[in-house]
């Protein structure tokens, strides 16, 4: 705040900070001026390659994303859900076989060379489309990228590419690099990747393996007077209990991604000086999803699935698993995605009496013991809530009588076994919606993925009817025409039921009040925080 | 028996058996004290210890009956521990058998097998093995005892070359025994005692490893063991202390009990060895 | 944390003690003689770990591609490729242990970077904490168990003895976290993790004080828990030498207790403490993966614990075997000490 103990260095910033707020709207708007200072952050995993245009996950984007920015970014009030980053507007042609993009000017790589239109096609030609996890699908057609002057890039397609398909991607998979440090080299073994070369609101500093890494501020940042914090420490923090006891104890003030469990909140809401922040993960929602291998014979009954459905108690997971942190699902587009969401789906209630008709009816009756078949049951490592609901689903499927055995490994070995070797009959899987369903989701119950994908279709799933959307809405210009094509693929999804989906959730950040702008847009965990403050 | 009569006039010993002789009921008739699935969702969750008759010591995360855990986890805990235990002296006695019977190159090769299980830290293997081949009960008894089999092994071997040349194991070679009659009839019953002793801090050590490897994920999901209970437990320590407090305190007394049992026992043995 | 057992190998240590008089030369004829005895034992070693990860269900890059999101098939080809991961298992055996012979410990897969910068950069952590761990849980255990041994059977005796068996018997984990909530979060004394303050560019004496502030939870808790073992031990062996000859002798002579206790008696029972330590040194070293995974200090517990989830066989090996190297080496010198403290010359009885 302006009322800071005047040192001389806060002083400077503030009187830096009152210049913004009268030169930018935005600005003006955000909830209080700053005092620079630095941000102590935790993190829970050290990415190996911290280079978001190569590997786009929210690990690597939780860092990276401050040095290195996309050509638009996430937003709640912007025009499609945009605000504009690199790019400052982009065009679709009327045919989908291209889409303009204008550049902004004035923009430096933090090594002083200017930032041009050369950068944003070697990054999409040379990263994006062949290397990149996420690019490789959205980028799949694309065919030059035309660069007529520095401030434009032209993307041509060698098939119809829809714009919508673009745009909601663009947060993810369009961080731009800088080509003259990447050119001629092994792009995927440049030290680059590791000591981070961006246009960001912060330069990246230093890294300490296991014990943290450093953010400092780029004076030259395009969007001056921001960013309003002079460094960013991200602090390696490997165990769960870590983040709430360093956020109590002050020596970190922001956990984000849940780093404090659920269970945790509500105590660590009523400590004075902490804030607990439920939005600002909008654009980043993970669902709760039963994976099926439909090679078991009885998996392959729709009767069955639907029993496995109604088995199932949505409350109970929401309230007790998440308490209440979550919604329940009804298909396999989340709420958070108005623009594809659509309720009017098959829907299975809570319903035990049902799912025991339902499995007399396909033919399974209960055995002297009260059981029917027996399962193997995979719950994805990677979060607290997966393994809970793996606990939690052998339950309620042995109440219907399926014995349900779990099995559980590291990610490594349950990434092996369910994606390359089917070696599982029911697996809970947390995949992501990353804001259009062609990115991340179709896949999840389009046939022919050759086995080895991670998070796609490898329960043997296979629908022609499905497929014919999915491929019909991959090459569907029209927006409307294509959002329709989504709206009957979550219908089919919850008919059909290829797969269960449970919840969605979005996760929590646990901050001290001192940090200002928390959540200011639907990817604020991984977006530059370029307005983010310090109190004081 | 007269050592267990030697075993219950020491302090140590009585304490200790008495401790693992309650335990020891309660996982026999765990199914009797608190029938069905220990891990069945029971009631609301995080219920407060005291409060409600039905789960005297409250609930879990889940609405998982604590007491119930408890008993059910004192069979899996124990049985896992007496697992690893049973698993890591007959690989020790056996190896130490051979080792020593045998001599020469035999002898040589597996000794240094041994060494190589000695110097290498037990809880890194265990949790190698474990993340690699998977969490399974079977696959934490073997982890475990294959942190603990080269102190019974050593042991066995030494005690081998040192009754193997006395006068009755030389009189059945002149008897002609076969060897493996001789290692089984003669040394064996010399050489057990000792290492029998050397088995209580085996199991004490592998409770408490069994412990560690749930508190870092590498537990069965499908059994409840009071480790993953404090595991589960970690995560409210907070907020609910006891759903870490009270395994907590099963632990610490069972390993207690098994830790005195043995030094009993050590001593109940000196004592025979220095009255015979 | 894993196997804590006490007393135990009669011969694990061979006898280096036999004569306290070792010369400049017998030293180092021992260390020699050593260095060539561990050869087969690490190969053992190496082998085995290769295997174990060999059985192991996903490799290197189905743990890297997790960490990134997925990625197909193609992908996972070329990257198996470049890290000579499609090779046979007995060629990369081979190549592991040529490369081995050359002290060359290889590539880390999971952090691209060689595997001996990764190990020379963490293992400092962990020699510090353990090193202060054990130095204090030595201190405090040798000097509590003469305190106890000094009157078996009394109160005190009883006391420390009891309070030192439960302490033994508390899981490390657990303690370590109520302790850092203790004194971390509610009292406030002491930082709650790390290994000291990030980036805060302190040096020389200043940076020691902060790193000693970071490693008074960890080492305390490493410390009660070890300490416990090293003052039954102490307890046991001074209870056992109580009865001997020498102190019959020497009570008879009409010395005063005190002098006793530490001359004689004391003197006599640090011998298996001594062992102790050499039989302790590997179980150590594994008891810091769960610290340093509460504390979050990157040493190499956690080296390996990231090792083995990024199935990373070679660092995975060079952690193990480092660790065996450590264990060798310890043992080398708890000989040696052994050898000055003996005051029997080619005593062969050496109580554990």
């Amino acid at each position: 705040m302006l009322t800071a103990i005047p040192t001389r260095r806060t002083f400077l910033q503030a009187g830096a900070a009152l210049l913004a707020s009268t030169a930018l709207p935005t600005l003006a708007r955000a909830q209080a001026a700053s005092a620079g200072g630095r941000l102590i952050v935790a993190a829970d995993s050290e990415p190996k390659n911290l280079n978001p245009a190569i590997v786009a996950s929210n690990g690597v984007f939780f860092v990276a994303s401050k040095v290195i920015e996309p050509l638009a970014e996430a937003s709640f009030e912007g025009k499609d859900g945009l605000s504009p980053r690199l790019a400052t507007a982009w065009e679709g042609s009327e045919d989908g076989l291209s889409v303009t993009f204008k550049l902004r000017a004035g923009v430096t790589w933090h090594d002083g060379k200017p930032f041009t239109s050369a950068d944003v096609a070697f990054s999409a030609l040379s990263v994006w489309k062949p290397l990149q996890n996420l690019g490789r699908i959205v980028f799949a057609n694309l065919e030059t990228v035309e660069t007529p002057d520095a401030a434009t890039a032209v993307f041509r397609f060698s098939k119809p590419t829809p714009l919508q398909l673009i745009r909601n991607a663009l947060p993810v998979v369009s961080s731009v690099i800088p080509k003259h440090l990447y050119e001629g080299t092994d792009i995927a073994a440049n030290p680059a990747n590791v000591q981070l070369v961006g246009t960001g609101p912060f330069r990246f500093a230093e890294y300490k393996p296991g014990e943290y890494y450093r953010l400092t501020r780029n004076d030259a940042y395009w969007g001056k007077p921001q960013p309003n914090l002079d460094e960013i420490v991200f602090r390696v923090l490997p165990d769960r209990a870590g983040a709430g006891a360093a956020l109590e104890a002050e020596e970190i003030q922001l956990a984000a991604f849940s780093a404090v469990p659920l269970t945790d909140l509500d105590r660590i809401s009523r400590v004075p000086g902490i804030k607990v922040i439920t939005k600002g993960y909008e654009a980043l929602t993970y669902q709760l999803v039963v994976e099926i291998n439909h090679r078991r014979k009885e998996l392959a009954d729709l009767k069955v699935r639907q029993a496995i459905a109604h088995a199932i108690d949505r409350k109970f997971v929401v309230d007790t698993i998440f308490l209440g942190y979550a919604a329940a699902s009804t298909g396999p587009v989340p709420k958070n995605a108005p623009e594809f969401y659509d309720a009017d789906v098959p829907t299975y209630d809570f319903d035990v009496a049902k799912a025991n008709a339902l499995l007399d009816e396909a033919g399974y009756a209960k055995d002297a013991d009260g059981k029917r078949f027996s399962l193997k049951l995979r719950p994805a490592p990677y979060f607290n809530e997966t393994r809970q609901f793996g606990d939690y689903l052998r339950q309620a499927l042995a109440a219907v009588g399926i014995d349900a055995e779990i099995v559980n490994a590291d990610s490594a070995a349950h990434q092996k076994a369910v994606y390359t070797d089917h070696d599982f009959d029911l697996a809970v899987a947390p995949p992501v919606f990353r804001g259009d369903p062609a990115i991340s989701t179709t896949i999840l119950v389009q046939s022919g993925i050759p086995a080895g994908v991670g998070f796609s279709n490898q329960g043997g799933y296979a629908n022609a009817e499905l497929d014919a959307v999915i491929a019909k809405a991959a090459e569907t210009i029209d927006t409307a025409r294509r959002t329709e094509l989504y709206r009957q693929f979550q219908k089919l999804v919850a008919a059909d039921l290829p797969l269960i989906n449970v919840a969605e959730w979005g996760f929590i950040t646990v901050a001290r009040d001192s940090v200002l702008n928390v959540a200011s847009n639907p990817r604020w965990a991984v977006s530059n925080w370029a307005d983010t403050a310090l109190q004081g | 028996m007269r050592t267990m009569r030697r075993l219950l006039a020491t302090p140590e010993g009585a304490v200790g058996l008495a401790l693992l002789a309650c335990l020891a009921l309660v996982a026999l008739f765990a199914p009797v004290l608190s029938p069905g699935d220990p891990l069945r969702i029971a009631g609301r969750a995080l219920t407060t210890p005291f409060s409600d008759p039905a789960f005297p010591l409250g609930t879990d995360r889940l609405g998982r009956d604590v007491l119930a855990g408890l008993i059910h986890g004192a069979r899996t805990s124990l049985a896992v521990g007496l697992a690893a235990a049973a698993a890591a002296l007959a690989m020790g006695l056996c190896v130490g058998l051979a080792a020593g019977f045998a001599g020469g190159l035999l002898d040589e090769a597996l000794m240094r097998m041994v060494d190589a299980f000695q110097i290498v830290p037990g809880f890194l293997l265990a949790l190698a093995f474990v993340s690699v081949v998977g969490p399974s009960v079977p696959v934490v008894v073997l982890a475990i005892a294959l942190g603990a089999w080269a102190d019974p092994a050593r042991l066995t071997r030494a005690q081998v070359l040192s009754v193997r040349e006395r006068d009755y194991v030389a009189a059945a070679r002149v008897a002609g025994m076969h060897p493996v009659e001789i290692a089984v009839r003669e040394i064996l019953p010399n050489v057990l005692p000792p290492v029998l002793a050397l088995s209580a801090i085996i199991v004490a050590a592998a409770i408490l490893t069994e412990a560690a490897l749930s508190f870092l994920g590498l537990g069965d999901p499908n059994v409840v063991t009071w480790g993953s209970m404090i595991a589960e437990g970690r995560n409210v320590l907070r907020s609910s202390p006891w759903l870490s407090i009270f395994p907590g305190i099963a632990l610490v007394l069972t390993v207690v009990g098994v830790y005195l049992l043995g030094e009993g026992l050590t001593r109940a043995l000196s004592g025979r060895r220095a009255a015979a | 944390m894993a196997g804590r057992p006490e007393g135990g190998a009669t011969d694990a240590l061979p006898t280096a003690h036999k004569s306290a008089a070792g010369g400049m030369n017998r030293a180092l004829r021992l260390i020699a003689r050593r260095a060539l005895a561990s050869i087969p034992v690490l190969l053992i070693v190496v082998v085995l770990t290769f295997l174990l990860l060999e059985t192991a269900a996903g490799d290197a890059v189905d743990a890297y591609l997790l960490s990134i999101g997925g990625g197909d098939a193609s992908v996972a080809q070329s990257l198996r490729a470049a890290y000579g991961l499609d090779q046979s298992m007995p060629a990369r055996l081979w190549l592991y242990l040529s490369s081995l012979a050359r002290l060359d410990l290889g590539w880390s897969v999971a952090f691209d970077r060689p595997v001996r910068d990764l190990i020379v950069e963490r293992l400092p952590n962990t020699l510090l904490l353990m090193g202060s761990a054990t130095a204090l849980s030595f201190g405090l255990g040798s000097a509590l168990g003469i305190l106890a041994g000094a009157r078996p059977g009394s109160f005190r005796d009883r006391a420390l003895s009891t309070v030192s068996l439960v302490l033994y018997a508390i899981p490390s984990f657990w303690l370590g976290l109520v302790l850092s909530i203790v004194f971390a979060v509610q009292l406030r004394w002491l930082p709650t993790s790390g290994i000291e303050t990030i980036a805060s560019g302190r040096t020389g004496l200043a940076r020691a004080v902060d790193i000693a502030v970071h490693l008074a939870l960890p080492v305390g808790t490493l410390a009660l828990i070890y300490m416990a073992l090293f003052l039954r031990v102490m307890r046991a062996g001074m209870a056992e030498v109580w009865g001997m000859d020498f102190v019959l002798f020497a009570r008879s002579k009409g010395l005063s207790r005190m002098r006793i206790v530490l001359r004689h008696v004391a003197r006599n029972a640090l011998l298996p403490l001594v062992t102790m330590l050499g039989l302790q040194a590997a179980a150590m070293l594994g008891g810091s993966v769960v610290i340093e995974s509460i504390f979050a200090i990157p040493g190499f517990g956690r080296l390996a614990q990231e090792a083995v989830s990024g199935r990373d066989t070679a660092l995975l090996t060079g952690i193990i075997v480092t660790s065996a190297v450590l264990v060798i080496a310890v043992n080398l010198l708890v000989d040696i000490v052994y050898a000055l403290l003996d005051p029997r010359v080619g005593a062969t009885e050496r109580g554990a």
